[in-house]
């Protein structure tokens, strides 16, 4: 909330830029929700790119905040913009929750068929977001994904599946930790995984459609995972299990892949700690490049998606730079990286463990209903 | 006379206007909310969701902050009485120097610093570890609720003490040589000559206390993520994972009432003393 002002002024400003006119020089504004390494990326790493091969266009970065409400923002941004023939926005980078009301309100370009690059995604999160269709309106930036991190000193061998998990943390109680669900994603992703595990429809969840009376059905996933928390430790959020990992005080538990991997490189974790994605599946969100329908410079637009969705970018980008998983399919990217990259982001969970045990989140309202009932039977 | 009347209008003009849009028109906006169902309308369903899912949090953020309340009082007046009483004057000049300091630091930065301090291999034990008081598997954490009444003494004890400690040595002395020398010991003196004369001060210094831990949500967000947990993590976790500001007014309604009474013997104090 309190980033309003810059983010109005950035717009203001971006809008004037838009307003001069500066000979047949293009001005590219991409929008970026998320935090600051998000806008970082697209201003120090694509437009340098972009730039040297247009040299007519300049890319203006801006940042809408952390988290669900910056998607938000650029949604509304767009909202406003409704009535008018060219919008501001030509290229935005939105959360996995907000692209499914984008699409519905038609608020976006099924830009996919006219790059080339649209053809490297196969995805099931490239074609539904959280229960909507968006195949043809987006191409996922990257792929974030929840596992459990293991300390190799302290655990002989890594539990499995989720079953295998409940029984180890029984036989060693307070070695596993993790946020429970108010203290940040990682949390939520591994409750969510529970209940897949747990409960007998679980596809339901992830693709709908919704029905109110199934969340009857979760009392003894969650009665389970209430005997479960006796036996663990509830840490302080994302950061916080990260830090109880560093410190010895657990010996496992869940947190984002990207995450792991920087606080590793940053010498924040030791190096020997290793990573196992449990089945039957734990989620993980991408975020996606999308276009908005009357985009002022569409055609650059589309050039830029290009070039930051293309296997080089990606490789050198999004799995070097910052530890996510590429956004078009793996087996692309993979050729243009050496081993000793590829490994460090693949060795613990592989391609085919991401393709069989990466899930999504679950349909909104079920995603709601799993938070609620947690609280309801889980905490109180 | 009526234009001092128009001058004096003018000039508070500039200060209501900033309490009324900044302060009483939120306050309003957001008591209405509370009685407000989802889609419009007037409910007390914000209210029935609110103790169905968090009563045993409000109780758990009374026992904490009334808990921390206590224990700041019983600092400060240590602090106050000793800077008062003390004999030796380096000992005081230290303490006098040293005891403000949390005063500076935001909760937030507080809440960081202890996170690591408190945990279980934190500074803390490891240093009770390297001294040999402690063996490395007797250590625990203290981030739980035991983390976040710390933190909350910690960082208030400062601002209860300075006021504390302000008022005692404004009293007059003379009633303290006079118990001392009828041989009175000096925590004698502290309990029975100082404590009852600094009361109003003390009472009003703890109550703007209580009224800041209620509102803090970094401290327990960051220390403890344990359930029972503060009312203010319910309030952000509502509005953040499901846009429900009902239910977080609701909460906020509970807390405005939990502070009024609060506020209610803090005016009657200054209204007596006026």
């Amino acid at each position: 909330m309190k980033r309003n002002p810059a983010l109005l002024a950035a717009l203001a400003l971006s809008a004037a830029a838009l307003a001069t006119p500066a000979a047949a020089q293009t001005t590219l504004n991409v929008v970026t929700a998320g935090d600051q390494n998000m806008v970082d990326y697209v201003k120090d790493f694509l437009a340098p790119r972009f730039e040297k091969t247009n040299p007519k266009a300049t890319v203006k970065a801006v940042g809408t905040g952390p988290g669900d409400a910056g998607s938000q923002k650029i949604a509304e941004k767009l909202q406003a913009q409704k009535g008018n023939a060219a919008w501001d926005v030509d290229v935005a980078v939105i959360h996995q929750k907000m692209a499914g009301d984008l699409v519905r309100e038609g608020l976006l370009a099924p830009y996919v068929k006219d790059v080339a690059t649209g053809k490297l995604v196969t995805s099931e999160s490239s074609k539904n977001a959280l229960g909507t269709n968006v195949a043809g309106y987006v191409i996922p930036m990257f792929q974030s994904q929840t596992a459990i991190a293991w300390n190799p000193g302290l655990v002989k061998a890594p539990p499995k599946d989720y079953n295998e998990l409940a029984a180890w943390a029984k036989a060693n109680p307070r070695k596993f930790g993790y946020n429970g669900i108010k203290g940040g994603m990682s949390g939520v992703a591994f409750v969510v995984g529970w209940v897949y595990a747990n409960t007998p429809d679980s596809e339901r969840l992830m693709k709908g459609p919704y029905d109110a009376s199934t969340k009857a059905k979760w009392d003894g996933a969650l009665g389970k995972l209430k005997e479960f928390n006796r036996n663990v430790v509830i840490t302080p959020g994302n950061a916080g299990t990260l830090d109880m990992l560093n410190r010895g005080e657990i010996s496992m538990g869940p947190v984002w892949v990207d995450m792991f991997y920087t606080w590793m490189a940053d010498g924040k974790l030791p190096p020997t700690m290793r990573l196992q994605l449990i089945g039957p599946g734990m989620p993980g969100q991408p975020m996606y490049y999308v276009i908005p329908a009357k985009a002022a410079n569409m055609a650059a637009a589309k050039k830029f998606v290009e070039m930051a969705t293309s296997p080089d970018v990606q490789a050198e980008g999004i799995v070097k730079k910052f530890n996510w998983y590429p956004g078009i399919d793996a087996q692309h990217v993979k050729a243009k990286l050496d081993d000793k990259t590829w490994n460090k982001l693949f060795v613990d969970v592989t391609p085919k463990d991401l393709a069989a045990k990466g899930k999504v989140f679950p349909i909104k309202p079920y995603f709601d209903d799993i938070l609620e009932s947690y609280e309801r039977k889980v905490l109180n | 006379m009526q234009d001092r009347g128009r001058l004096g209008i003018a000039l508070v003009a500039p200060a209501l206007a900033a309490v009324l849009v900044l302060f009483v028109y939120p306050l309003g906006y957001s008591l209405a909310t509370a009685f407000e169902a989802k889609g419009g309308g007037f409910t007390f369903g914000n209210f029935v969701k609110a103790f169905e899912f968090y009563s045993v949090d409000i109780g758990f953020t009374l026992v904490i902050i009334g808990l921390s309340t206590l224990l700041i009082a019983l600092a400060a007046i240590a602090i106050g009485g000793y800077l008062v009483l003390g004999e030796n004057p380096r000992a005081v000049a230290l303490l006098r120097w040293l005891y403000r300091w949390p005063l500076f630091i935001p909760f937030v930065v507080a809440a960081q610093c202890m996170r690591s301090f408190l945990a279980k291999n934190g500074l803390m034990n490891n240093s009770f570890v390297a001294l040999g008081i402690l063996e490395i598997d007797q250590t625990t954490g203290f981030l739980d609720w035991r983390g976040i009444v710390i933190t909350f003494v910690w960082k208030q004890t400062p601002f209860v003490a300075l006021l504390v400690a302000g008022a005692m040595a404004a009293l007059d002395r003379s009633t303290i040589e006079a118990a001392r020398n009828l041989g009175a010991a000096r925590l004698r003196v502290l309990v029975e000559i100082l404590v009852p004369q600094v009361k109003p001060t003390l009472v009003v210094g703890l109550i703007l206390s209580f009224v800041t831990m209620m509102s803090v949500l970094s401290v327990p967000l960051m220390i403890s993520g344990e359930s029972p947990t503060m009312m203010t993590v319910d309030m952000a976790f509502r509005i953040n994972n499901y846009g429900d500001y009902g239910t977080a007014n609701a909460l906020g309604f509970i807390s405005y009432l939990l502070t009024a009474g609060c506020a209610w013997v803090y005016l009657r104090r200054q209204v007596r003393q006026s």
